[in-house]
């Protein structure tokens, strides 16, 4: 639990955190947003004390951060910054293991640790890890950024703005990579940006600053539904893009781009791992052009799977489908009627975009609810 | 007396003049980036420092190499030690200011990760900044080493050898083939040893750090293939 008590921060007698409270649960994923230079870098850096406070204090677990090492703290604190900031003359994996280092963690474990860390979002360890940060895209810095601080498994991940300076469909992935990463791993999250869209999209709890001070902290939901401030109202105005109602919503506006998925030639157990790796209970099945082919599900694989056969004969079509172009309604309609766990998303030409979920269903309901109010 | 035997008269002399000359370029080379270095990390750890230093480096930068080892030579003799000193002080110079100016550019943002990380300020000394100021340092120590090899001629105007050796006999006996028998050698040596020089620093540039051509292609090629 991360406690702020009154935290107050001035430059040069201009106070510019005026007496911050917040209690922060454990994995909770909390967002601060509000306009620039209202205090946000500043509120997050204090808590790894990046940034000392003037009064005040921050507790964490009941130990105020002022009575330990800030090295030692920070190694504590995953810190992800919007500039990437990884190290050009180290390698990935010489990045991503900069704070095992520190803790001193022998070769072999860092190793582990890095293609265990690389798995997490689906990036090859023979491919990668001797790759320098100018060998990748800027999609793919960010990822490595986001392991480099999970690296030491902090319990708390500090992230501001990580991915302003990604294109938008970059964005989008990541910003479901890290959601699913800090649910997958329970971290206590917080998150600085100024993009509403993205804190509706990951927040558990949306903090609202304005000016150093706290106008609003709810869950994204009520804070749509009854904004506490008429800055927040304007600002959601300006910066929920997509306030149109849900049935002006497309299947591709509200789907998610990132999903997990296998070639027809893979064998049953690749899969089986594959799905464990991926904490998940089916597969999308594409071919090499990713033309949508069926599904395949743990189930089937238990029932009817053959330890070495490919799984081409467990795949199953009768998973409910629809096109990019097509109303979001219509996916939503289906996952309700077919008690599915998720619509496939596929293009025209029957390629694999992507999936409709359930999630994706009440984000989307949550901005039609507020772009109604 | 024909070139021959001009030659084999003045063979081991020159063979050993190289070498002492050498030996005072690569000790003096080395001592002045040492101190060149500490002083660069104590400038910018201290800013307030630099006030006094440069200033002094300065000066003693304009002394002609020539009056200095002069004055050093009545306090300190008609000994190596004297030409080192000199060298050494003159050695800085180069060093620290494309190393100081190399720290201070390196970008807040790995500074901010660094320290993000747990970094403690040695830590990030050592694995980032030294590291991202290097091609920096490289070029003041090439410098260095290229202006020493012509400074070191001085070295002979107290008796204590090298090329310079050459040359002032050359001068004093209005002998041309003495004074390009030392001057040959030293410019072939600052060729060198530059050459040598870049050549190690192209080994220990880590592949991220090289300058683009290639790099850039390749990571655009890597934006291109994007992400679903
Ligand atoms: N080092 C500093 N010195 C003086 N003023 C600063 C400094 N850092 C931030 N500020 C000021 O403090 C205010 C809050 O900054 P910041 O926390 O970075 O805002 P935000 O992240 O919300 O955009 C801004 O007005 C900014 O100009
Ligand atoms: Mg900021």
């Amino acid at each position: 639990m991360i406690e702020y008590r009154d935290v107050v921060k001035s430059y040069g007698g201009k106070p510019v955190v005026k007496g911050i409270n917040l209690t922060i649960q454990e994995g909770e994923f909390v967002i601060l947003i509000g306009p620039s230079g209202c205090g946000k870098t500043t509120t997050l850096k204090m808590l790894n004390r990046l940034i000392p406070m003037d009064s005040g204090d921050i507790l964490i677990n009941g130990k105020s951060i002022k009575e330990q090492e800030p090295e030692l703290l920070r190694r504590n604190i995953g810190y992800v910054i919007q500039q990437i900031g990884l190290f050009p003359n180290m390698t990935v994996e010489q990045n991503i293991t900069v704070v095992p280092r520190m803790l001193k963690w022998d070769k072999e474990r860092r190793r582990e640790r890095a293609k265990e860390l690389l798995a997490l979002v689906d990036m090859d360890y023979d491919t990668y890890a001797h790759k320098y940060p100018n060998e990748l895209s800027g999609g793919q810095q960010q990822r490595i950024g986001v392991l480099r601080a999970l690296a030491a498994e902090p319990p708390i991940v500090l992230m501001d703005e990580p991915f302003g300076a990604l294109d938008p469909i970059t964005r989008d992935s990541l910003q479901d990579e890290i959601k699913d990463l800090q649910k997958r791993l329970n971290k206590t999250v917080i998150f600085v940006t100024h993009d509403m869209n993205e804190a509706i999209k990951l927040a558990d709890r949306i903090v609202f600053m304005c000016d150093g001070k706290i106008l609003q902290a709810a869950s994204p939901e009520e804070m749509l539904r009854s904004p506490a401030d008429d800055i927040i109202r304007e600002f959601m105005g300006k910066h929920v893009q997509r306030v149109h109602m849900e049935d002006e919503l497309t299947c591709s506006d509200i789907m998610r781009h990132r999903v997990a998925t296998i070639s027809p030639q893979r064998r049953t157990l690749e899969c089986v791992e594959l799905m464990s790796q991926r904490e998940v209970n089916s597969l999308i099945v594409v071919d090499d052009d990713r033309t949508y082919l069926g599904i395949v599900a743990i189930e089937d694989i238990k029932d009817r799977g053959v330890a070495g056969e490919t799984i081409c004969p467990l795949i199953r079509t009768d998973v409910p489908c629809v096109e990019t172009g097509q109303h979001a309604k219509e996916a939503f309609r289906l996952l309700m009627d077919m008690k599915a766990d998720y619509v496939v998303v596929v293009t025209p030409d029957k390629k694999l975009a992507g999936i409709v979920t359930k999630s994706s269903m009440s984000k989307a309901m949550a901005s039609a609810l507020w772009g109604e109010g | 007396m024909t070139l021959q035997h001009f030659m084999d008269t003045y063979a081991l002399d020159l063979l050993r003049a190289i070498f002492v000359h050498l030996g005072y370029v690569i000790l003096c080379v080395s001592i002045g980036t040492v101190i060149a270095l500490v002083l660069a990390v104590l400038l910018t750890r201290i800013p307030k420092i630099s006030r006094f230093i440069m200033p002094v480096l300065s000066v003693l930068q304009t002394i002609p190499g020539i009056v200095f080892i002069g004055i050093l030579f009545l306090y300190t003799g008609m000994r190596p030690r004297t030409v080192i000193i000199a060298l050494s002080i003159y050695a800085i110079f180069p060093v620290l200011k494309n190393a100081y100016s190399g720290i201070l550019h390196v970008d807040d943002k790995y500074r901010e990760a660094a320290r993000g990380c747990g970094m403690s300020q040695w830590q990030m000394l050592f694995s980032v900044e030294f590291p991202l100021a290097m091609p920096s340092i490289f070029v003041g120590i090439r410098m260095t080493t290229i202006y020493l090899v012509s400074w070191t001629v001085l070295a002979a105007m107290i008796g204590q050898g090298g090329l310079g050796e050459f040359i002032y006999r050359g001068v004093g006996t209005n002998d041309n083939r003495l004074i390009l028998m030392g001057a040959i050698p030293a410019a072939l040596m600052a060729i060198g040893l530059g050459a040598l020089l870049d050549k190690i620093q192209k080994k220990l540039t880590p592949r991220g750090m090289r300058e683009p051509e290639q790099s850039t292609q390749q990571s655009q090629l890597n934006a291109q293939e994007g992400e679903i």
